[in-house]
């Protein structure tokens, strides 16, 4: 007898919160045999438009390329620059970065919480992440001006100092966010159902996680201690007191549970910073911005986002505009080795579960 | 002497003159070779600790007739970042895939043919990414210019005209209105 599959197509329209994708599935029964991911929908040639705009002016744009968390690429550019041009920012504007970017972090956590919550069909926890996670973009407008795309660190520093009462408002914020942690403990990480379905489902091994180019939470959740603030210290990092926690069943339970650990640590780093906060000035002063030449060179910067390990390769020739920008994104590897090898043998409903799990986000793969 | 010098002298002693090395500052280091050199040059280093692929990045040299590859790798015990670099000719540009080294590589490489229309023979997934239904040349080459592109493709109307066209029928109405 012939064997039959079923095809399904999951997406294009959002199969989630972080952009438009399509996941094609081969199925037989209810057991997925194939999965082939078909991105495109997204592609939008930032490091062709980049290549043709004067240094500055790819300031506002470079957050654009990952939604859910653009302040990574807002640093990258900014130290990659900084780096080819010699420019050591001023200490207190690194403080500031630290603060935005594991504001953003936490953002980013809660945002993947309610996506994998979402997935498995329990709509409370989205309700209450995405909410809190307007507290903190509350808190960006406060500082930037913008609540999703800040265009607030650039070249040389960060573009406004912290306004009055920020601090303690933030310092609220963060025992807020402590307080809930406990709520979501009970909600998502005590509850029967998360457990039955996420734990030892998708696992990725730490041998296979390491071959495959995975990153960040999802190698840590994989048991692997890995961490790009540690390894490869940039910003002020060097100087703060952090632990990096590893779990290490690589399944979807211990994906969330690493990010949920990683959440607490984030919490810790902004106390610090706004406790060891240095005076001093913001921003250092730049050339004319339109004759602006960096000198020729090129340069790999990379931070930890919450999704993995990002970088952004750039090579100057030394003229008004950037030769080539390349932007490496952390969830190429997870979508296209990972989830395409792991997937199969997985049943239909826990698919979805599964790409969430890895923060799958489209933008950074086709930038 | 730092584990990055560590790690220059090693390869220097291994590979020779085949293989040309800088150290560009703390924990980034540079390799230039032959594209020939390559694979065993991977294969050793990820012998030695470098088991993180990064990324490919591609670079295109139009001066110089060239597209210059940089394979970014990591070492999670060393905790240095090389950047292994090699150029290929221009013209009907080819390169061994590194599949066999790291299977990551397969993803990226397929990148840089869509994007720069470098040849990867035995990389069995070569199929479009990110462009569907593509005809043009490949778009980050430098020599392909998108407004060019455009206007040639879907006709475009140069919008410049249209708007002094536009600012002239508006004045002209204002006139009238100031001769009634």
């Amino acid at each position: 007898m012939k064997t039959r599959y079923f095809e399904y197509f999951i997406g294009p329209q959002h199969p989630g919160v972080t952009g438009n994708m399509s996941y094609h599935l081969w199925a037989r029964g209810d057991e997925i045999v194939k999965m082939e991911p078909s991105v495109g929908y997204l592609h939008r040639g930032f490091e062709k438009l980049m290549e043709q705009r004067e240094w500055i002016k790819n300031v506002p744009m470079v957050p654009r390329i990952c939604v859910p968390e653009p302040d990574v690429n807002e640093i990258l550019y900014a130290m990659g620059v900084e780096e080819l041009a010699g420019i050591t920012p001023p200490e207190r504007a690194q403080y500031i970065r630290v603060l935005v970017l594991e504001m953003a972090r936490m953002a980013a956590y809660l945002f993947y919480f309610g996506g994998v919550a979402g997935a498995l069909g329990l709509y409370t926890i989205p309700q209450w992440t995405i909410g809190d996670r307007d507290y903190i973009l509350d808190r960006f407008e406060e500082l930037t001006g913008g609540r999703i795309y800040h265009i607030y660190i650039q070249p040389g520093g960060v573009r406004r100092d912290i306004p009055e009462g920020f601090r303690e408002r933030v310092l609220k914020l963060m025992d807020y966010l402590e307080r809930r942690l406990k709520d979501y403990d009970r909600l998502m990480f005590y509850n029967a159902v998360v457990e039955k379905r996420t734990k030892g489902v998708g696992v990725i091994e730490k041998e296979y996680a390491l071959q495959m180019g995975v990153t960040g939470p999802n190698l840590r959740a994989s048991g692997y201690p890995a961490d790009v603030r540690k390894d490869d210290p940039y910003l002020v990092y060097d100087r703060l007191e952090f632990d990096v926690p590893i779990t290490g069943d690589g399944d979807i339970y211990s994906r969330m549970l690493q990010r949920r650990l990683e959440f607490e640590e984030s919490i810790k780093i902004v106390r610090q910073v706004l406790e060891s906060i240095p005076e001093g000035p913001i921003m250092v002063k730049l050339p004319h911005p339109l004759e602006w030449k960096v000198p020729q060179g090129d340069v790999y910067v990379k931070v930890e986002s919450s999704k993995g390990e990002y970088g952004y390769y750039i090579v100057s020739d030394g003229g008004v505009k950037p030769y080539r920008i390349h932007v490496r994104g952390p969830s190429m590897p997870h979508c296209f080795q990972a989830a395409k090898e792991k997937i199969v043998g997985m049943r239909i409903a826990d698919v979805p579960v599964m790409i969430f799990s890895l923060d799958i986000c489209p933008p950074d793969i086709e930038r | 002497m730092g584990i990055e010098g560590k790690i220059v002298e090693d390869i220097v002693k291994r590979f020779g003159d085949k293989v040309r090395a800088e150290v560009q500052r703390e924990r980034r280091v540079k390799f230039y070779t032959d594209p020939i050199n390559i694979k065993p040059l991977l294969y050793y280093l990820k012998e030695k600790g470098f088991i993180h692929l990064s990324s490919i990045s591609c670079v295109d040299w139009i001066k110089e007739n060239q597209f210059e590859l940089v394979y970014h790798l990591w070492s999670y015990e060393d905790k240095v970042h090389l950047m292994v670099k090699t150029r290929i000719s221009r013209e009907n540009p080819e390169m061994e895939t590194m599949i066999p080294v790291f299977p990551v590589a397969e993803t990226y490489e397929r990148e840089i043919y869509e994007m720069f229309g470098v040849n990867f023979p035995d990389n069995p997934n070569l199929k479009p990414l990110f462009l569907e239904d593509w005809d043009g040349p490949p778009p980050m080459r430098k020599d392909f210019d998108t407004r060019v592109y455009v206007r040639e493709k879907y006709g475009m109307i140069d919008l410049t005209e249209i708007l002094r066209q536009g600012m002239d029928k508006i004045k002209g109405v204002r006139d009238e209105d100031e001769i009634l």
